[in-house]
C-alpha cells in the first residue's frame, strides 16, 4: 500500500529529498547480501510505496512539496532531477515568495488558510494516483514557522478529510540551543496542534543526531545535509519492507497501519523515537564484523538507560526487579534514569536473521504494568541488508525517551510566556494567550501521563 | 387477632408512602423488573396478578437472559416447575400446591424463591430469624436454612473480578488497536473496489461474450498466469476479490462509503456479527485474541457493568425501605395464617443437606435405593425399545418430520419468487447504469436471502421452544424432579 509524503518547510523538504534517495538507493544497491528473486520482490515492495512509475520509467517519488520560499524546493527538485535514479511529479511542489519569519501564527493562521485550497488539490491528486492508498508521512521541523505553522493546519486539514487514512508526522526537535528565539513557542504550538490531529509523531532530536554525526560517523564539519543523510538512514530502515510474518517470505503490505497499530493505539500516548545500530564511518565499517547477540544487547541497553547512540551507554541501569517492594529500589532506579516502555518494535535487518534472539526486549519489568509484553513487543526481520551493513537493527519505542526534552521545552516556553516576552508577534495573527494555555495544559498531561507508566 | 390487624394496619397508614417506593425499589432491583402493581394485586387475591407472580416466581428461580427460547415457557410449565422447586425445598402451603389462582400464597412464597435463586438478589442474606419472627411455618424456616448453609460461601463472584482490576489505559489501548484494525480494513476494501474497477475498465471488449463486454477477475488471472491460476492462493485472491465488491456496495456494513463513524460500525458489528469479514478474524497480536473476540468481552463488560449498577441502586434504595415491605407481608401473612395448621399434616420434601459424620449411614441407603430405581428404570425402558409400540413410535414421527420438511421446502420456493437463490453469478460493469431483465440485484438478493435466513431461524427457534417444552414435560411429570436447564441457554 502506498504512503503520500507531504514535505513542509525547508527542513521538510531537505529531509524529504534524503529518505526518498536513501530508499531508492538502498533498494537498488547490490549490496543486499540476497537472492536476485527476492531483491526483486524487496524493490517492489519499496517502489509501490514511495514511488509511482512514469512511462520512461523512471520512479516519482509519491510527495507534495510545500515552502512558502522558492529557494529549497528548486533546490530539492533539482538534486532530485540530477540523481538521475529518481524524480519529484512536475506539478507536485507549492511555493510563495515571502516565508513565515519563523513565526508559528503566520504559517498557521495566514499562509494555511490562505493557500489550503492549492495545497489540499496537489495532496488530493497525489493520493488518487495510488491504487492503494494507506496514509500520510509528513516531514517537517517543529522550530519554524513554515514547516510546523502550515504543517500543523495541514495535519489538521488531512484529519478532517481522510479520517480513516493514517497519519505519521516526522519532527525535527530543535537544538537545545536553539537557532529561533521563539521556538519554544513554536514547538509547544506545533506539538499540541499535532496531538489532536495525528495518529502518530516520530520525533528526531537534532542534538542526538549531531553527535551520531561527530562521535561515531567522525565528521569534523558536520552540514545539514550530514545530518539528514544520518536522519534518513533511521527513517530508510524503518519503512523498507520487511516480512510480514515470523515464518513467511511475503513483505509487509501496510507497515504504516502495522506500526501504528503496534506502538500507538493509545491517544495519550503517541510520540515515538528511533534507535539504530550499528553506526559508522564506511572506513572503520570495513574493519568491524557484528553479531546479533552482540547488536540486540547494546540495542536493549540503549533502550533502558535512554541513551541515543551506541556509545556512551550506561550499563548500570537496570530493569527494576519486579516482586520485590519497590521503595528502596526506586529511588535508586530513578537517579539512573531507567526508560520505561509501553510499547516497542524492533526490526532486524541481514544475515541469519532468523537466529537473531529477542527474548530481551520480552522482559515485563521493561514495561508498564498495564500491558504484557505479548501486546507491547514486536519484532519484523528480513534477510536482505540494509543500506551497507550486513546486519543492523532498529528500534522504534513508545517511551519516556521524551518526557525529559518536552519537559523542558514547556518550561523554557512557559517562563518566556510568563513574561508575555513575544506573545504579541502571536496575537497579531490570531493566535491569542488562550491558546497557549491550551497547548501548555495539553502537553502537561502528556508529560504526566509519560511519567506515571 | 383483630387488634394485631388493627395495629399492623395503623402502622401501614404511617408508612402509606414508604410502601410504595420500598415495593418499587424491590421490583426494579429483581432480575425480571416485575412491575409494582402485581404485588399489590396480589395481595388483594386479584386473579390478573397470578400470572405475572408465577413469572416472577420462575424468573427469581432460573433468571435467564432475555430473548432466551426457555424465557417463553408455557405458564403452566412455568408455574409446575415453581411448584416443584418450592416443593422440593420444604415449602409446606398446601394451598400452593393445589391451587395456583391464589395471588397472596404467591406472594409469600416469594422470599424463599429469591434465597434460591442462584444469583445476587436484594433479599439474598435476609436472616431466616426475622423470617421466623414472622412465625413463617416451620418448614419453610427450616428450608432457608439450609439455604444459608449451603450458599455460605457468599453468591459466585462476577468472573471479571477474578482476573483482578482492569487498568483503563489498557481497555484505551485495545480499543485504539480495534480502531486501527477498522482503518486498515477501510483501506484494503477500497483497495479492493479500486482493483476491481480497474480490471473491468481494462479487459473491456475482451470478453466473446458481446453482452458482458469484459473478463472478470478469475478470467484476467488465469489470462495472465495460466499456471498459478491452479494454486490455492492465486485462485483464492481472485474470487475474494469478486465477492468483495458486492458486498462493498450493497452490505449494510460499508466502510468507507457513508457518513458512519467507527462507534455506529462498531455497533453493528458488536449487535450482528456476521457482518464482520474474514480478515478481522487474525490475531491482534502474537498469541492475542482476534479483532472480533475483543469485541464481545468489551461488549460483555459494559453490558454486565451497566446492569449491575442499575441492580446496585436499586438494592441501595430497598435497603433503606424494606422493613415496611416486611411489615406489609406480614400483614398478608396475618390473612392467611388459618392454613397454617393443614400445613403441619402435609408432606413435604425436605432438600438433603450433607453433614460430615453421622450421615454416612444414610447416605448409603440412598445410594441403594438410587441404585434399585435406576435399575428399575433401565428394565422399564429397555422393554420399550423392543416393542411394537416403540417402532409403531419411532415410524410416526419421522413421518412427521419428512411432512414438516415437505411443507417448509415448499414456504421456501413460494417466497424466493422470481429472484431464486441462483449458482454463480458474474459481476458486470455498466456505464448507463441501466439493469438488464437477466440483472441481479446484489441488494435484493441480500435482502432476500436475509428474510429468508430470519423464517428459517424463527423455525428452528419454535422448533427448539418445543423441544424443550417437551422435555420440561417429561420432567416435571416425575414428582421431586427439578429440571435444571443447561447453563447459557
Amino acid at each position: 500500500m502506498s504512503i503520500v509524503t507531504v514535505q513542509l518547510g525547508q527542513c521538510g523538504n531537505q529531509i524529504g529529498f534524503e529518505v526518498f534517495d536513501a530508499l531508492l538507493s538502498d533498494s537498488h544497491s547490490s549490496q543486499g547480501l540476497c537472492s536476485k528473486r527476492e531483491n526483486e520482490a524487496y524493490q517492489a515492495s519499496c517502489k509501490e510505496r514511495f514511488f509511482s512509475e512514469e512511462e520512461n520509467g523512471v520512479p516519482i517519488a509519491r510527495a507534495v512539496l510545500v515552502d512558502m520560499e522558492p529557494k529549497v524546493i528548486n533546490q530539492t527538485l533539482s538534486k532530485a532531477a540530477q540523481s538521475g535514479q529518481w524524480k519529484y511529479g512536475q506539478h507536485a511542489c507549492f511555493c510563495q515568495k515571502q516565508g513565515s519569519g519563523n513565526n508559528w501564527a503566520y504559517g498557521y493562521s495566514v499562509h494555511g488558510p490562505r493557500h489550503e485550497e492549492s495545497i489540499m488539490n496537489l495532496i488530493r491528486k497525489e493520493v488518487e494516483k495510488c491504487d492503494s492508498f494507506s496514509g500520510f508521512f509528513i516531514i517537517m521541523s517543529m522550530a519554524g514557522g513554515t514547516g510546523s505553522g502550515i504543517g500543523a493546519f495541514v495535519t489538521q486539514n488531512l484529519q478532517d478529510q481522510y479520517s480513516n487514512s493514517l497519519k505519521m508526522n516526522q519532527i525535527i526537535w530543535p537544538y537545545g540551543t536553539g537557532e529561533v528565539i521563539v521556538q519554544n513557542y513554536n514547538s509547544i504550538l506545533t506539538l499540541s496542534h499535532l496531538y489532536r490531529s495525528s495518529d502518530a509523531l516520530l520525533i528526531h532530536e537534532n542534538d542526538a543526531i549531531h553527535k551520531i554525526c561527530a562521535k561515531l560517523m567522525n565528521i569534523k564539519q558536520i552540514s545539514f545535509s550530514d545530518i539528514n543523510q544520518v536522519l534518513a538512514h533511521q527513517l530508510g530502515s524503518v519503512f523498507q519492507p520487511t516480512y510480514s510474518a515470523e515464518s513467511s517470505f511475503h513483505y509487509r503490505r501496510n507497515p504504516l497501519g502495522d506500526l501504528m497499530e503496534h506502538l500507538v493505539p493509545h491517544p495519550e500516548f503517541k510520540m515515538l523515537s528511533v534507535r539504530n545500530i550499528p553506526h559508522m564511518s564506511e572506513n572503520s565499517l570495513a574493519y568491524s564484523t557484528f553479531t546479533w547477540a552482540g547488536l540486540l544487547k547494546h540495542l536493549r541497553q540503549m533502550l533502558i538507560s535512554n541513551a541515543k547512540m551506541e556509545e556512551g551507554i550506561d550499563w548500570h541501569v537496570r530493569p527494576p526487579l519486579s516482586g520485590l517492594p519497590p521503595l528502596g529500589k526506586m529511588s535508586l532506579n530513578k537517579d539512573l534514569h531507567f526508560n520505561t516502555s509501553i510499547a516497542n518494535l524492533v526490526i532486524l535487518r541481514g544475515k541469519d536473521v532468523q537466529s537473531a534472539d529477542v527474548e530481551g526486549f520480552k522482559d515485563p519489568a521493561l514495561y508498564t504494568s498495564w500491558l504484557k509484553p505479548v501486546n507491547a513487543f514486536n519484532v519484523w526481520k528480513t534477510r536482505r541488508a540494509f543500506s551497507k551493513y550486513e546486519k543492523s537493527a532498529v528500534l522504534v519505542s513508545n517511551s519516556q525517551f521524551l518526557v525529559k526534552p518536552l519537559d523542558m521545552i514547556v518550561g523554557k516556553a512557559w517562563n518566556m510566556f510568563a513574561s508575555k516576552a513575544y506573545i504579541h508577534q502571536y496575537t497579531k495573527f490570531g493566535i491569542e494567550e488562550e491558546d497557549f494555555l491550551d497547548s501548555f495544559t495539553s502537553l502537561e498531561q502528556v508529560v504526566a501521563s509519560y511519567c506515571n507508566l | 387477632m383483630g387488634r394485631r390487624r388493627q395495629r399492623v394496619d395503623l402502622a401501614a397508614g404511617a408508612r402509606a408512602r414508604a410502601l410504595p417506593e420500598a415495593i418499587a425499589a424491590l421490583s426494579r432491583s429483581l432480575p425480571s423488573g416485575p412491575s409494582p402493581e402485581i404485588f399489590r394485586r396480589a395481595k388483594f387475591d386479584r386473579p390478573e396478578a397470578t400470572s405475572a407472580l408465577w413469572q416472577l416466581l420462575y424468573s427469581v428461580l432460573s433468571p435467564l437472559p432475555a430473548g432466551n427460547a426457555l424465557a417463553s415457557l408455557a405458564l403452566e410449565v412455568q408455574a409446575r416447575l415453581v411448584k416443584s422447586a418450592l416443593c422440593s425445598q420444604g415449602y409446606p402451603r398446601l394451598a400452593l400446591a393445589q391451587l395456583p389462582e391464589d395471588g397472596s400464597q404467591l406472594l409469600l412464597a416469594l422470599p424463599l424463591c429469591v434465597c434460591f435463586a442462584p444469583q445476587g438478589s436484594p433479599m439474598k442474606g435476609y436472616p431466616a430469624a426475622r423470617l421466623k419472627a414472622q412465625r413463617l411455618p416451620q418448614g419453610l424456616t427450616l428450608a432457608l436454612l439450609q439455604c444459608e448453609a449451603l450458599a455460605s460461601p457468599g453468591p459466585p463472584a462476577p468472573h471479571m473480578e477474578a482476573e483482578g482490576p482492569v487498568d483503563v489505559r489498557h481497555v484505551q489501548w485495545l480499543m485504539g488497536k480495534l480502531r486501527f484494525r477498522w482503518r486498515q480494513l477501510v483501506s484494503s476494501q477500497q483497495e479492493q473496489c479500486a482493483l476491481l474497477s480497474k480490471i473491468h475498465l481494462y479487459t473491456r471488449g475482451c470478453h466473446s461474450d458481446q453482452s458482458l463486454g469484459h473478463l472478470s477477475v478469475t478470467e484476467a488471472e488465469m489470462l495472465r498466469d495460466p499456471e498459478g491460476g491452479q494454486q490455492v492462493s492465486g485462485a483464492g485472491a481472485s474470487q475474494n476479490l469478486d465477492l468483495a465488491y458486492p458486498k462493498c456496495l450493497h452490505s449494510s456494513c460499508t466502510p468507507g462509503m457513508g457518513p458512519r463513524t467507527f462507534w455506529n460500525d462498531l455497533w453493528l458489528v458488536c449487535e450482528r456479527p456476521g457482518l464482520l469479514p474474514g480478515d478481522w478474524a487474525a490475531p491482534l497480536d502474537p498469541g492475542g485474541a482476534s479483532a472480533y473476540s475483543l469485541l464481545s468481552p468489551l461488549r460483555a463488560l459494559l453490558q454486565t457493568l451497566e446492569h449491575e449498577n442499575q441492580r446496585l441502586e436499586a438494592v441501595l434504595a430497598w435497603r433503606r425501605t424494606e422493613l415496611v415491605f416486611w411489615r406489609w407481608m406480614d400483614t398478608i401473612l396475618g390473612t392467611c395464617s388459618l392454613e397454617v395448621p393443614a400445613a403441619a399434616s402435609q408432606p413435604t420434601f425436605l432438600p438433603w443437606v450433607p453433614e460430615r459424620g453421622g450421615g454416612e449411614l444414610e447416605l448409603e441407603e440412598l445410594q441403594e435405593a438410587v441404585e434399585r430405581r435406576r435399575a428399575a428404570w433401565e428394565a422399564k425402558a429397555g422393554g420399550c425399545g423392543r416393542g411394537p409400540e416403540w417402532s409403531a413410535a419411532r415410524r410416526a414421527s419421522r413421518e412427521a418430520v419428512e411432512r414438516e420438511l415437505g411443507a417448509l421446502q415448499r414456504c421456501w420456493e413460494q417466497d424466493s419468487g422470481p429472484a431464486q437463490p441462483h449458482g454463480p453469478h458474474r459481476l458486470v460493469r455498466r456505464e448507463d447504469g441501466a439493469a438488464g431483465d437477466q440483472d441481479l440485484r446484489a441488494a435484493e438478493v441480500i435482502r432476500r436471502l436475509r428474510s429468508q435466513e430470519a423464517c428459517l431461524e424463527a423455525v428452528l427457534c419454535r422448533l427448539q421452544g418445543q423441544c424443550q417444552q417437551e422435555l420440561a414435560r417429561l420432567v416435571g411429570a416425575l414428582p421431586g424432579f427439578i429440571w435444571i436447564p443447561p447453563p447459557g441457554r
